[in-house]
């Protein structure tokens, strides 16, 4: 238990004061989005700086409108969302994924629009602002396709370097993809972006769906978050309905896959993941295009290749399914 | 008696085809038809005259030599030689005189797609380098897909790196378009990768024991090995040697050493990845076509019993 104070600090038990970790999410709300975004608000010792939108689930624009009703949602019409690219850096008209996430991307539960504005800033401009005001303290959790955080990387060189860490959602490494073979929906979605990101040089954790395709809510879970007396879980129990059908469609699995959220505990609690370190290039040309690689570093190539000479990234490796199953549902069951 | 397999290897003699070769001639469950030769290890004209020493060194200068393609598929002649691991001349730097004999008249493709049909569904191709020559046989004759029994091939990387860069198997990086074509082709392939002959390795203790050995084949492979070691110690910090060749030549010569699943493979022909293999097992179900749909299956072996692979390799070199 620890007790948020006014000006940023927490109060752990142990009664040391921790600051609280400065934290954005660049979102494509989204379901699970939905679900990672309501799970932060419920984390007292995140300080959520502001929400980016982006396209994938939805539009950008309705991403926009989503990210700003979960604020009102969480009690917190204070938090400054920015608007982000409403497509991707070369690829013109995103592709949506209204038939897993509905036509509001909020599982069809038209839930009325928000009270509150954007921002005027756009989100990279955001992004590029917040961390340069907090240099070394703003963690990214990136959900959806990387293109804001492409444009932030070309808007300002120290981005890079600036930013504390950027946890993505993104990628299969050694795993299939869920677009089609080669590639997942985030990085398909932008992968122009995905690979200016991967060799920007920040500190970067991924976490592939290799990793999030291992931690599934069951029919049985989720009907205990709706029996709970979770402060969000209502609401969240209705939005899923619409996302556990698709996932029987599509993968013969009676529940759903928890993308967002275990990206999300990725951010929080990493020491419920194991990590390996590699260079990670994306593929944009083909029909490979979107796929993600990682050099494991296993062998010495006796010449240089596109992967030679890029800063390593952190690749979620393994996962401690059953704990971050727990910590999920209790977030997510807390009142 | 039933008839033995008869086979016919693509190869690129190099180091690990010279073993891979004389394996295939001393295993008692098929007969070597032939051998077509290609780029890879070295260049298509040193991997024939390389072919027709191995067959001399071996007594088996019955079986022909056809001579395969000197660019890939697709004209290209900026090839990627291998020498760097096998030699110069592919063979561990030995300067052995040159061959006495000479390849056929026929080309590898004439040579595969005549077999083929004078044997339907007899004929196994072990195919040990780049996969030029099985994709012209491919083009050239619409029935040599149907008429083929099986293509062994050893190439790809599957779920793991690749051994010329992060994404791409030599084999494959050799020619991915003709690696698609074949993957494609809708003949019975069964691709064994770097996946599996990474799992088989001829450490320094078992080639002592080949040198300490009586056999003839030990004997000259113990001479050639030393270029083939002394890269493996580099590149990987082993103390052995990856036996993909051979393990390859076994999975044809007895399917049991192996399991492998179905499902579609393509090869990435362009970009960072090119020569990637990318298998897609069909248990997924997409939601919109994609590059894999409605493309026929092949068969990827996914495990390998290793120590029963090294241990018939060692068998079979050392009795010779």
């Amino acid at each position: 238990m620890s007790i948020v104070q006014s000006d940023g600090f927490s109060v752990s038990d142990n009664g040391f004061e921790k600051r609280r970790e400065k934290i954005i999410i660049d979102t494509d709300p989204g379901i699970d989005d939905s679900m990672a975004i309501l799970m932060a608000f419920q984390s007292p010792e995140l300080e959520i700086l502001g929400l980016t939108t982006i396209f994938g689930n939805v539009t950008t624009e309705d991403a926009t409108r989503n990210a700003l009703l979960l604020c009102e949602i969480a009690g917190c019409p204070d938090v400054p969302v920015a608007e982000g690219s409403p497509e991707a850096l070369k690829r013109g008209e995103p592709r949506i994924a209204d038939f897993i996430h509905g036509s509001d991307g909020m599982g069809n539960t038209f839930i009325p629009p928000p009270k509150t504005k954007k921002s005027d800033k756009s989100a990279p401009e955001f992004l590029v602002d917040k961390v340069s005001e907090y240099p070394g303290e703003v963690s990214i959790l990136a959900l959806g396709p990387l293109t804001n955080l492409a444009l932030a990387v070309k808007r300002d060189s120290s981005f890079a370097s600036k930013v504390k860490r950027i946890v993505i959602l993104g990628g299969a490494f050694f795993a299939l993809g869920n677009v089609n073979p080669a590639a997942e929906a985030n990085i398909y979605g932008d992968p122009e972006a995905a690979d200016i990101v991967f060799t920007c040089g920040a500190n970067i954790d991924v976490v592939g769906i290799n990793i999030t395709t291992q931690v599934k809510m069951t029919d049985m879970h989720l009907d205990k978050l709706r029996q709970s007396s979770g402060k969000y879980a209502q609401l969240i129990s209705d939005m899923c309905k619409f996302y556990r059908d698709w996932h029987v469609k599509s993968d013969g699995v009676y529940g759903i896959f928890l993308h967002d959220p275990v990206s999300f505990v990725a951010l929080v609690r990493p020491d419920l993941f194991t990590f390996k370190k590699g260079v990670v290039r994306v593929e944009t040309q083909g029909i490979c295009v979107g796929h993600t690689l990682m050099d494991q570093g296993l062998k010495k190539w006796n010449s240089s290749n596109p992967w030679s000479e890029f800063s390593p990234v952190s690749v979620a490796w393994t996962v401690n399914v059953d704990e971050v199953l727990n910590y999920v549902t209790e977030i997510l069951m807390k009142p | 008696m039933a008839e033995l397999k008869k086979i016919i290897i693509d190869t690129d003699p190099g180091i690990d085809d010279a073993m891979a070769i004389f394996l295939a001639l001393e295993s008692p469950e098929v007969e070597v038809i032939g051998l077509t030769t290609i780029y890879g290890n070295v260049y298509t004209t040193l991997a024939t005259r390389n072919a027709l020493h191995l067959l001399e060194i071996a007594g088996r200068t019955d079986i022909p030599v056809a001579e395969g393609s000197h660019v890939t598929i697709t004209k290209g002649t900026k090839l990627r030689i291998a020498d760097f691991v096998h030699g110069t001349d592919g063979l561990g730097n030995q300067n052995f005189p040159p061959p006495k004999g000479k390849p056929i008249e026929q080309s590898a493709t004439e040579f595969l797609t005549e077999q083929a049909s004078l044997y339907p569904g007899q004929v196994t191709v072990v195919a040990l380098g780049p996969l030029t020559n099985i994709a012209l046989a491919i083009q050239s004759d619409p029935a040599f897909a149907k008429n083929i029994g099986q293509i062994v091939l050893l190439g790809g990387a599957f779920a793991v790196n690749g051994n010329v860069n992060p994404a791409a198997e030599a084999n494959i990086f050799g020619d991915p378009d003709a690696a698609d074509i074949v993957f494609t082709s809708g003949a019975d392939v069964l691709a064994v990768g770097l996946n599996i002959t990474h799992q088989v390795v001829l450490t320094d203790c078992d080639r002592d024991k080949l040198a300490q050995s009586n056999g003839k084949f030990a004997q000259y492979l113990c001479k050639i090995l030393d270029v083939y070691f002394g890269y493996h110690h580099d590149a990987y910090s082993t103390k052995g040697v990856y036996l993909h060749d051979p393990t390859t030549v076994l999975a044809a010569v007895d399917p049991s050493l192996i399991t492998c699943v179905e499902g579609v493979v393509r090869v990435q022909t362009i970009g960072i990845t090119r020569g990637l293999t990318l298998f897609y097992n069909k248990q997924k179900r997409f939601g919109e076509v994609t590059e894999w749909s409605d493309k026929p299956s092949v068969k990827v072996a996914v495990t390998v019993d290793a120590p029963a692979v090294v241990k018939l390799v060692m068998e079979r070199l050392m009795k010779s």
